[in-house]
């Protein structure tokens, strides 16, 4: 760097205002610190409390991480033999499909939902903005607090059944039922998840100018059609936002299924996210957790992917 | 500064101050020895027993400090664990007693055996807790007290149904049960979840019939795993019970929705607090005369390594609260029943409701003796099977098959 500046017909220095000589590089150098110090806290912040957590659990997930490793520290490297003995489980598998099944059917029904919400808050009317506000209380409520009430109201003698048997419907034992347990959790989820879908997607769509739509309706445009060829179009953007947000929030959903069913009957509700809470600090295998771990991130990664590729398209 | 001042030269804030400052010389010259307990007691009962011991402990070796911290049941060994292996452990970590054994392989458990043999309470301790807490030659930690299941019936529902005594044997607890039954209230409840709670509860039933989680397939276990199945399907218990963790089981009970339940002595407080009628029975046999064998719950006074100083202060309070008066008031706050056998047979005395549990106690096993170590794997394929047969998802056989062969490599792989 001196070397440089001490060579006068280097055109790196320029003369200032005040005579001063600043060699260009040097202010280049300043002004690359200025910017860069503005960006250290967050870049300090991700690193360490945002790289660093998921690298370490890809890490020891490449290692025999168990009680007896775990304090020593040894931990030695067991190459992908916790991958293979995650694969080789039946519970990891149904927990897999169980996680698909779940996101799919919860965000589907909390889009379609929160879709048709918003159709109907298109218009107007009294008390609309009081209703807005009472739909917001399932995303707000503690998901806590839901999971219980949830869990009571699909109790074998709670008032679902009971609703049921009043009207004649067979009446299955909800959370008690192999068969019916994951779709109670799902049920619940929606009901929690609609909310933040009909939201966003109402906050997009009150940004449509009204000339538009009746534009269109001079034109002669049924309702539907202005619904798939106005709103639904310039949704877009909000929409792709929604699902893939929908996504992440619902492939690591855990303390809803935790509480409602625990996994169970017989495993058969459990996500990978209660599954692998299950292998960590139930067996307390931590490596064989960690590799469950990161097939949750790889499934939100892939579906998100996936997203992407279909807005591109 | 003269060093004794005629007094009314020398203001109080000062002397005050001369003062505080060689107490607090004096202390740091005693050099306290901290002895940090993690635990997860949290019920009021349980506070106030440990507090008290600390202060009668304080009193008697002012150079020891115990400082007692407060952890959830579910993060007790995974924080254990992390404080050990970043080289600052507890003195002493009060471990659930199943998950002894499987925490001391990892290493950070002291091995106590010397000093425990020389405690008086040690020989009269009740094999069933000393097994939990033994690997070979080496003790890994010394009983706080011991907690079982039995049967807590609420009278006025027995004596409506014409009940007289409550069920003694598998057959009169089915039939009872049966009778108990009358929609909403169901006859029997108890806890088939997701968790240990389920093998735990299944326990007294498979080993009083002779049964063992290392043997599924063997006719013992299909029998008392036939008998909650039976029990489910016949709708004397309710279908929710594989969804019902220990605490919603006494809600059931507390609440009126079921005659009898499944439970154990720390629910006692509870169910008094709500004014029923209820009376404590042993866990009923499947022919007169056989003898109930349930599973030991209750938590371990386990020394940490570490530093020795703190070791040996840990070692010392550990024997204190082993004095037999002491121990009978902690386990009587706890609603534990002591795992020495004197001081159990006075609280059972003392208490008819703990006299069921007391008796059970020479018959009690540890649950680690079915699978060691690998407990926690062997009751997790257990639970599993038992929430297959009772929601009908597999057959008895099956499910128990499904079990074993699940457990057949890990009793092996020790």
């Amino acid at each position: 760097m001196k070397q440089l500046e001490a060579i006068p017909e280097h055109p790196t220095t320029v003369p200032e205002a005040q005579g001063r000589v600043v060699p260009r590089r040097k202010r280049a150098w300043r002004t690359a610190l200025t910017s860069y110090s503005f960006i250290l806290p967050i870049a300090i912040f991700g690193l360490l409390l945002l790289v660093y957590p998921v690298l370490y659990s890809l890490a020891l997930s490449f290692r025999d991480a168990t009680v007896e490793t775990y304090v020593s520290g040894d931990m030695p490297f067991a190459g992908l033999s916790n991958y293979a003995q995650s694969l080789a489980d039946t519970t990891f598998w149904q927990a897999l499909e169980n996680t698909v099944i779940f996101t799919f059917c919860s965000i589907l029904f909390q889009f379609a939902i929160g879709f048709l919400l918003t159709l109907f808050f298109q218009n107007r009317f009294p008390l609309k903005n009081v209703l807005i506000a009472l739909l917001l209380i399932p995303w707000i409520a503690p998901v806590l607090t839901a999971a219980n009430i949830f869990k009571g109201l699909f109790n074998d003698v709670g008032p679902i059944n009971q609703i049921s048997h009043l009207l004649g419907i067979p009446t299955v034992p909800w959370l008690a039922s192999p068969g019916f347990a994951l779709a109670a959790t799902i049920v619940a989820n929606i009901w929690i998840g609609f909310p933040f879908n009909f939201i966003l997607l109402y906050s997009g769509v009150s940004n449509i100018p009204a000339e538009i739509y009746e534009a269109a309706r001079i034109d002669g445009a049924s309702y539907w059609r202005r619904v798939g060829h106005i709103t639904l179009p310039i949704l877009k953007p909000v929409t792709v936002a929604v699902l893939m947000l929908g996504t992440i929030y619902t492939v690591k959903v855990f303390d809803l299924v935790f509480i409602m069913t625990g996994g169970g009957p017989a495993n058969t509700s459990h996500l990978l996210s209660t599954y692998a809470y299950q292998v960590g600090f139930s067996i307390l295998n931590y490596g064989q957790a960690a590799a469950i771990a990161t097939v949750i991130v790889a499934l939100i990664l892939s579906l998100n992917l996936f997203q992407l590729f279909l807005q591109r398209r | 500064m003269p060093l004794k001042p005629p007094s009314g030269t020398f203001p109080l804030w000062r002397r005050l101050l001369v003062c505080s400052s060689i107490l607090v010389c004096l202390g740091a010259a005693r050099a306290e020895t901290t002895v940090e307990i993690v635990h997860y007691f949290n019920v009021p009962g349980q506070l106030d027993g440990l507090a008290a011991i600390q202060k009668d402990f304080e009193a008697a070796n002012p150079d020891i400090k115990i400082k007692f911290t407060y952890i959830p049941f579910a993060d007790l060994v995974k924080t254990t664990l992390q404080m050990a292996a970043v080289h600052k452990p507890p003195g002493i970590s009060c471990i659930d007693n199943p998950d002894v054994r499987h925490v001391a392989k990892s290493g950070v458990l002291k091995d106590i055996s010397a000093s425990v043999a020389k405690f008086p309470t040690w020989q009269d301790t009740y094999p069933g807790p000393k097994h939990a807490v033994t690997e070979g030659e080496k003790v890994f930690g010394v009983p706080i007290g011991s907690n079982s299941l039995a049967i807590f019936s609420n009278k006025k529902m027995l004596s409506d149904a014409g009940i007289t005594d409550p069920p003694k044997t598998w057959d009169e607890l089915t039939a009872d049960a049966a009778k108990l039954t009358k929609s909403p209230v169901y006859g029997l409840v108890f806890s088939a979840t997701n968790t240990e709670e389920s093998t735990w509860q299944f326990e007294p039933f498979l080993w009083t019939g002779g049964g063992s989680l290392l043997d599924l397939t063997a006719a013992p276990a299909k029998e008392a795993l036939q008998l909650w199945v039976d029990l489910i399907q016949k709708g004397s218990v309710s279908k929710d019970a594989v969804n019902w963790n220990q605490g919603d089981v006494a809600n059931q009970f507390i609440s009126g929705q079921a005659a009898m339940m499944v439970m154990g002595p720390w629910m006692l407080g509870q169910v008094h607090k709500s004014g029923l009628d209820f009376e404590v029975t042993p866990i009923p046999v499947p022919k007169e005369g056989g003898k109930p064998v349930v599973p030991l719950g209750g938590e371990v006074w386990c020394v940490m390594k570490g530093d020795p100083k703190v070791e040996a202060a840990a070692l010392k309070f550990i024997e204190f609260v082993q004095d037999a008066d002491r121990l009978e008031k902690l386990c009587n706050t706890f609603n534990y029943i002591s795992s020495v056998r004197s001081v159990a047979k006075k609280q059972g005395e003392a208490n008819p409701e703990l006299q069921p549990f007391v008796l059970q106690m020479d018959t009690a096993r540890a649950r680690p003796e079915e699978g060691g170590a690998n407990y926690t794997e062997v009751s997790l394929a257990a639970r599993n099977a038992i929430q297959q047969a009772i929601t009908g998802q597999a057959t008895v056989d099956a499910a128990l098959a499904g079990a074993a062969a699940k457990i057949k490599p890990l009793a092996a792989k020790k």
